[in-house]
């Protein structure tokens, strides 16, 4: 589904992912982990290719990750969604349904219906300036989860959302998995990702310290974080 | 093409949500409305009354000029933000999340700021020739395609701030496109002042060298002005050099577009 080959990304003298390799399967949940300025969300702004590699390649479903194509069936959440002031949840649902082709009775029913998941039912038609944090992550999410995406890319998708709110997403992205969507999830939450994830890369400082099925990584009597802090205590050492 | 239709229309959209775009179109419109008292006699050159039609024919144009001025004014500071609202907003998101290139985009936004500028123009332009008209009985229907040729400048000064505007901050690229316009109405206007009528009625002393080849080449807005000055009054323009400043205007908006495109392609979202 997705294969990065040695990818690099510099920022000036600043080496914000360096020679990352791996490769994520159909239907695959995959957490990327790190602290803060490990690279995660570079990566994720190379699969979209906001960003381009210094060096290295990037390919989803066979494609460059430059082509256009390979975003076709993927559905993505920033952190901190960023919604059009001017526009309503509705406004941006039905532009994110226009651009993937739908149209007619058949956008206006995927959008209801990922109202009804995000729970954003009855509000959609309130200017996007007057929601909260939260109120933007679930219309983005909303939006990622137009024209049944093959592929979804959450950048700390819970950021800023209450207990329920982080619950509801969690329903969401079980039920994805169980419809053999494949997940890239970045987040801080260690716990969700133990919860949510099948497997689990943990990036520190650009460079990818184990990447293996969550079962493999955390070992007897420990928990996801007792891993990552150890992974990350032996680096800094 | 279909992403840069939809994203032009979008982008017409939006800007048309502001209440500020009819407010400025209402008060535009009064304005012209009101300037009819100007088109009434009561002037006089060397002792001799000028007729309304005359007088008419002058103001109209001088506000024609006037509009096209204030056009330019306000399509630079629409496009100046293009690009840097966009990002801060998540609408560059919203578009290029999907499978959308980065030329339909860029080029969606540049249509549609052009159309909905070329509209606003047009009805301006509209205005006068319904002002004249009610207040002379003249129609003068060439006001109409020089609004459209006008309209040619205005997706040069969208292209030329939007492509500033990547590698310069906002306002400095708005400014930077008015120095380029400032040097050609030196330039151009020295020259059409020199080839015209008056002056060249003064008699064989007035002699016009031969322009240098960089003012020959240099964007030809202001040329593009004189022209549809020539097409309202429908006589001779004075044109610098082999290449019409339509043609030249033309393949700098193509060259900048191309620039455009370029310098995007690898900007960082």
């Amino acid at each position: 589904m997705i294969l990065l080959d040695c990818v690099t990304k510099n920022f000036g003298t600043f080496t914000a992912v360096d020679n990352v390799s791996y490769s994520i399967q159909k239907g695959e949940s995959f957490a990327l982990l790190g602290p803060n300025g490990a690279g995660k969300t570079t990566i994720v702004r190379m699969l979209l290719n906001f960003i381009t590699p210094s060096s290295g390649k990037i390919t989803i479903k066979g494609l460059p990750a430059a082509d256009p194509e390979s975003r076709r069936h993927i559905g993505y959440v920033a952190e901190q969604h960023r919604i059009p002031p001017y526009l309503s949840g509705l406004d941006y649902l039905s532009r994110h349904a226009s651009l993937i082709g739908l149209s007619g009775q058949a956008a206006k029913g995927q959008i209801e219906n990922v109202l009804e998941m995000v729970s954003m039912k009855g509000r959609e038609r309130k200017k996007s300036a007057t929601y909260s944090r939260g109120m933007k992550q679930r219309i983005g999410l909303g939006a990622a989860l137009l024209g049944q995406p093959e592929l979804l890319i959450l950048d700390e998708p819970i950021s800023g959302l209450d207990p329920i709110g982080i619950r509801d997403i969690r329903k969401i992205i079980e039920t994805l998995r169980g419809q053999g969507v494949s997940i890239i999830l970045n987040s801080h939450l260690l716990s969700e990702v133990e919860k949510t994830c099948d497997t689990a890369a943990i990036l520190y400082r650009g460079k990818i310290l184990i990447k293996d099925t969550i079962s493999a990584i955390v070992k007897d009597h420990e928990t996801l974080e007792d891993v990552f802090f150890r992974y990350i205590e032996k680096e800094n050492e | 093409m279909n992403n840069v239709l939809k994203i032009s229309v979008y982008t017409m959209w939006d800007q048309m949500r502001q209440k500020s775009v009819y407010v400025l179109l209402g008060l535009s419109v009064l304005f012209i409305w009101i300037i009819r008292g100007c088109y009434d006699g009561g002037y006089s050159i060397n002792g001799h009354m000028v007729d309304n039609t005359t007088v008419a024919w002058h103001i109209s144009k001088i506000v024609f000029h006037l509009i096209t001025g204030g056009m330019f004014l306000m399509v630079s500071m629409l496009s100046m933000k293009i690009f840097s609202r966009d990002q801060e907003d998540g609408s560059a998101v919203l578009f290029l999340s999907r499978s959308v290139f980065r030329w339909h985009y860029v080029l969606g936004r540049i249509a549609g700021t052009w159309l909905l500028c070329l509209i606003f123009m047009f009805i301006l332009h509209a205005t006068i020739v319904l002002t004249v008209w009610a207040k002379t009985g003249a129609l003068i229907s060439g006001y109409l395609s020089a609004s459209l040729v006008c309209s040619v400048s205005l997706l040069f000064v969208i292209a030329c701030v939007c492509l500033l505007s990547l590698f310069l901050p906002d306002f400095i690229s708005a400014l930077f496109t008015f120095g380029i316009f400032f040097v050609g109405f030196i330039s151009d206007g020295g020259y059409q002042i020199l080839n015209s009528d008056l002056l060249r009625s003064a008699g064989p002393a007035m002699t016009n060298p031969a322009p240098a080849l960089w003012r020959v080449l240099y964007p030809k807005v202001f040329m593009v002005q004189a022209y549809a000055d020539a097409i309202i009054g429908n006589s001779d323009f004075h044109n610098m050099g082999p290449f019409h400043p339509l043609l030249n205007l033309s393949f700098f908006i193509l060259l900048i577009l191309a620039l455009l495109l370029a310098g995007f392609h690898r900007k960082e979202i």
